[in-house]
């Protein structure tokens, strides 16, 4: 950590995560606050770079970036437009409590990891095998078993919505 | 370090020393990094001027018309006539429109197109980068662009943009899908998913991808074609339907910015199925004689001609009928490609073939394929074509009422 | 369980690409799924029917190049064929010959720009619009060869034509009629009819039955892509058409694609009339000599021709003096969009500009 180009990104792109983290939960508009998160996403996407993780990053902008905000613009588009400007909000509490546990499991997480340092040298190459690797080989009945939830969760979705015909 | 002896910043040595020092040549890198920007935009720039009139021209050639010849040798001053009289417009913002958001939407348009033109190689150590994950690099910035467009629509608070907005977003969710399918044959086959290895693979096995996997690139023109809004999948901006979609509000500058971005679109998709599917700066060792930024250009020109093509020849479907095209078709067609594409590079991997045996046949086996899925699966999955007669049927006697016999 | 979404409504019109002029369509959409539609019309309003009683007949022929001004011959045509029935005057052979030819020429050029801006509608990006102004161009030469003006033509007369046609007419139209347009629509058939795309937006999009067609007194190419045979040309011969050999076309399920289709082999048929009408020209003069405002006997008087459109009326009341007392057009244009919501609703926004593209309006008719 002790390049300056390196501390300057990392510095930058905290803010900017933590930055538009934070503005999605202050704004009143629903519209910019899921802009926000797209910039978050986009800053944590630049964190990842930081840590050599490029296919990870880039999985991040392709899958959060570009597919989980469309689909909230999408739900946003499809809401009727008074909802454009949230003004009540009625789950106040359960929401800070839920977000007080979160934080709490992640302060613990970071608290009691053991943060060893890793060679420079190893490197850019390959994490985009490596991880093709484990899913297929290593982790392939939990892989599976995901898109088999995913396919069913899809399905149901479909006959919910469907109109009686 | 600079900041060590900062005070000794007028004595130009110390700078020329810092910036010479190999420890911290840091400078270097940020130089480069300019450098490169400079040329990227300079390029886009200079594309961006030059394929207004190029397109114009083309398109009115295919029109039977003359198109811009006025301003300047052959109205190749058009474009700059048409800046100078876009600038002077006045910029209309709508009154309940989200504003902040709506300056901001011609403002980032250009970013995603500089950055996916960053990964495309334009000679053999000519990217601005090369990047391990290229190809899913492009795919995620291009998606981007996608976004900046929906927020450019739904803050003009526009029934019309909002069409267009809803017609975007849902174009995206379905063409991303076998945009990113069709790309992976080619990364099966070069095993890795740099642009640079890609063009490096075809050049070292003297062939094209685009003979290897024939339905990929189909596929991907076509997904590709829908994800820069270009005729016949321009339903964002549908001109006949939905006025210019979400367009609808710009104006002046900001709607030529948007109007460009268009254009610089098509061409990084045409240079990306240039590198992908047509061996980038490599033609068959004609690089040893040509500068390989010339054979990319030249090849980016020939797919951009086939964009034009499409839009001057093309009617534009409709949306369900576009999904439909996407889902029913092109999904499934590509799932099948990267299963063969799978199955061959298994083969040929494990048991160690001759390439220059083994990719003949593959080429062979796979534009079968190709013929096969287009003939058969164009006629099953996608839909039939309606009935339809070629003339109209004659109506004697007079006052007749004719009906079909059916 | 559907979701309920609240009712949009959007104006189309009347500045929008694809309303053919200042129309006005406020679609009550679901998504994209029209459910309602209500026209508005009027923007384009002159008052043509008022200022009409305000002048003699051969002063009001200029107002029907302005109503529909895509067919201005037909629109001529219709004016002095009331005016001659009223006073009971006979044009001369030739100059009946002429009005055929002219009438049959503007019936191309207007289908030309009708095929044209319908394959806009579908999505077409100008190409086949700009391919059909060529042909419509050569006829508009035509007409100012003959007449100086080439859409406000101001040609026909009563009792006649203004002027007789000038040397190089005959074979200049000879030449079009005979090679360039059927070698031209030929190439128009191979890319227009049976392209995949055109099917695929317009076949079964905004049928239109033949009852409903007849109940909404719909005329002209839209009443026939419906399947009734009905054209005034052969129901109620004018000038010489009874001397005239010609199909009627019809299409069998009333949709924007037989529409069409119909429009197509209308042209053809059009060629067919000019070549029999070419070969039949007598000699003789262009026009009977009238007065310059002569007195019409009172009554009521109908004349109607079949316009590209459709069944274009003049109905007139006469009192006795030299204009008319009430001049009343009956615009096909107009009377053909009242089927609009039967063809529209249960389609998408998308569809709707195929539909209206496919009755093929002129909005200076509809709004007179």
């Amino acid at each position: 950590m002790d390049d300056l180009g390196i501390v300057i990104a990392f510095w930058t792109l905290s803010g900017l995560t933590v930055g538009s983290a934070l503005l999605i939960v202050v704004t009143r508009n629903i519209f910019h606050a899921v802009l926000a998160l797209i910039v978050s996403f986009l800053g944590v996407a630049g964190l990842y770079v930081l840590l050599s993780a490029d296919f990870i990053a880039v999985a991040q902008v392709l899958v959060y970036a570009g597919a989980v905000s469309v689909l909230m613009l999408f739900a946003l588009m499809l809401t009727p437009r008074q909802a454009r400007n949230n003004a009540a909000n009625y789950l106040e509490i359960p929401g800070l409590l839920l977000s007080l546990v979160i934080g709490g499991l992640i302060t613990v997480a970071a608290v009691s990891t053991d943060w060893a340092e890793v060679d420079d040298d190893r490197g850019f190459d390959a994490t985009s095998r490596l991880i093709g690797e484990a899913l297929i080989d290593k982790w392939v009945l939990p892989f599976e078993i995901a898109a088999v939830i995913l396919l069913v969760a899809m399905v149901g979705a479909i006959m919910l919505v469907r109109e009686d015909q | 370090m600079l900041l060590d002896n900062f005070y000794d910043i007028r004595d130009l040595q110390n700078l020329v020393e810092w910036i010479t020092d190999p420890l911290n040549g840091q400078l270097a890198y940020v130089v480069a990094a300019l450098l490169g920007c400079v040329a990227i935009l300079s390029f886009i720039g200079a594309t961006a001027i030059i394929n207004i009139w190029i397109e114009r021209r083309v398109i009115a050639r295919m029109q039977a018309r003359l198109g811009p010849n006025r301003v300047g040798p052959m109205g190749l001053l058009q474009p700059v006539a048409d800046a100078l009289k876009l600038i002077q417009k006045e910029v209309l913002v709508p009154r309940l429109g989200d504003v902040p958001i709506f300056l901001l939407g011609p403002m980032l348009i250009f970013i995603p197109p500089m950055f996916t033109f960053g990964v495309v190689p334009f000679g053999e150590n000519m990217a601005y980068v090369n990047l391990n994950v290229g190809v899913l690099f492009i795919i995620a910035f291009t998606s981007i662009t996608t976004l900046l467009i929906f927020m450019a629509a739904w803050s003009s608070n526009n029934k019309y943009a909002l069409f267009g907005a809803m017609r975007v977003i849902a174009m995206l969710v379905s063409y991303e899908v076998p945009l990113v399918l069709a790309a992976m044959g080619p990364v099966i086959f070069a095993g890795s998913m740099s642009l640079q290895d890609i063009v490096q693979f075809q050049k070292d096995n003297f062939t094209m991808l685009v003979w290897i996997q024939p339905l990929a690139f189909i596929v991907f023109l076509l997904s590709a074609t829908a994800e820069i809004n270009r005729s016949p999948f321009d339903l964002a901006e549908a001109e006949s339907e939905i006025v210019a979609g979400y367009l609808t509000e710009f104006s002046g500058m900001k709607w030529g910015l948007f109007y460009v971005v268009e254009l610089v679109n098509a061409i990084v998709s045409a240079g990306v199925v240039a590198t992908l599917f047509f061996g980038g700066w490599w033609l068959f060792g004609l690089e040893e004689w040509i500068p390989g930024w010339l054979i990319v250009i030249g090849k980016i020109y020939f797919f951009y001609f086939i964009f034009m093509w499409f839009r001057g020849t093309l009617p534009r479907l409709r949306m369900d009928q576009l999904m439909a095209f996407a889902w029913k078709y092109l999904l499934p067609v590509s799932l099948v490609n990267i299963l063969v594409a799978g199955l061959e590079v298994t083969l040929w991997l494990r048991n160690d073939w001759d390439t220059g045996i083994a990719f003949p046949i593959f080429g062979v086996i796979n534009a079968g394929l190709l013929g096969f899925l287009a003939w058969f699966a164009g006629r099953t999955l996608a839909g039939k074509m309606a009935e339809a007669p070629t003339r109209a049927h004659m109506g004697t006697p007079l006052g007749e009422i004719y009906r079909s016999p059916a | 369980m559907a979701i309920q979404a609240e009712p949009l409504v959007v104006n189309v019109g009347p500045q929008h690409p694809s309303t053919h002029g200042v129309f006005r369509m406020k679609l009550t959409l679901d998504g994209e799924l029209i459910q309602d539609v209500e026209m508005i019309v009027g923007y384009l309003h002159r008052s043509i029917e008022k200022l009409a009683e305000e002048r003699t007949w051969t002063q009001n022929i200029p107002f029907m190049d302005r109503t529909d001004y895509l067919a201005a011959m037909t629109g001529n045509q219709a004016l002095v064929l009331a005016a001659e029935r009223m006073m009971g005057i006979q044009p001369t052979e030739r100059a009946m010959y002429i009005r055929v030819i002219m009438a049959e020429l503007q019936r191309f050029a207007s289908h030309c720009m009708a095929v044209g801006t319908f394959v806009n509608d579908c999505g077409a990006w100008q190409t086949p619009l700009m391919y059909m102004l060529r042909e419509r161009e050569k006829i508009l030469d035509l007409f100012e060869m003959t007449c100086g003006a080439r859409i406000t033509l101001n040609y026909m007369r009563i009792g006649g034509v203004a002027f007789d046609l000038p040397d190089e007419f005959v074979p200049t139209c000879r030449y079009l009629v005979d090679e360039d347009f059927p070698r031209r629509l030929e190439e128009y058939t191979r890319i227009l009819i049976g392209n995949e795309i055109i099917i695929a937006r317009s076949r079964g999009i905004g049928v239109l039955s033949a009852e409903d067609a007849i109940n909404a007194s719909a005329s002209g190419p839209l009443l026939r892509g419906s399947g009734v045979a009905w054209d005034i040309r052969k129901a109620d011969p004018y000038d010489v058409y009874d001397r005239m050999e010609f199909d009627v076309p019809v299409g069998y399920q009333g949709d924007c694609y037989d529409r069409f289709l119909v429009r197509f082999e209308e042209m053809q048929q059009s060629l067919k009339i000019i070549r029999q009408a070419l070969d039949q020209l007598p000699g003789g003069p262009e026009k009977v000599d009238i007065p310059l405002a002569p007195f019409v006997p009172a009554g009521e008087y109908y004349g109607r021709v079949e316009s590209p459109r459709g069944e274009l009326g003049i109905y007139a009341v006469s009192d006795g003096s030299p204009t008319p007392y009430r001049f009343h057009i009956r615009a096909p244009s107009y009377i053909n969009l009242s089927a609009l919501k039967q063809m529209m609703v249960g389609h998408t926004v998308a569809d709707a500009v195929v539909i209206l593209g496919s009755i093929d309006i002129v909005v200076g008719e509809v709004d007179r």
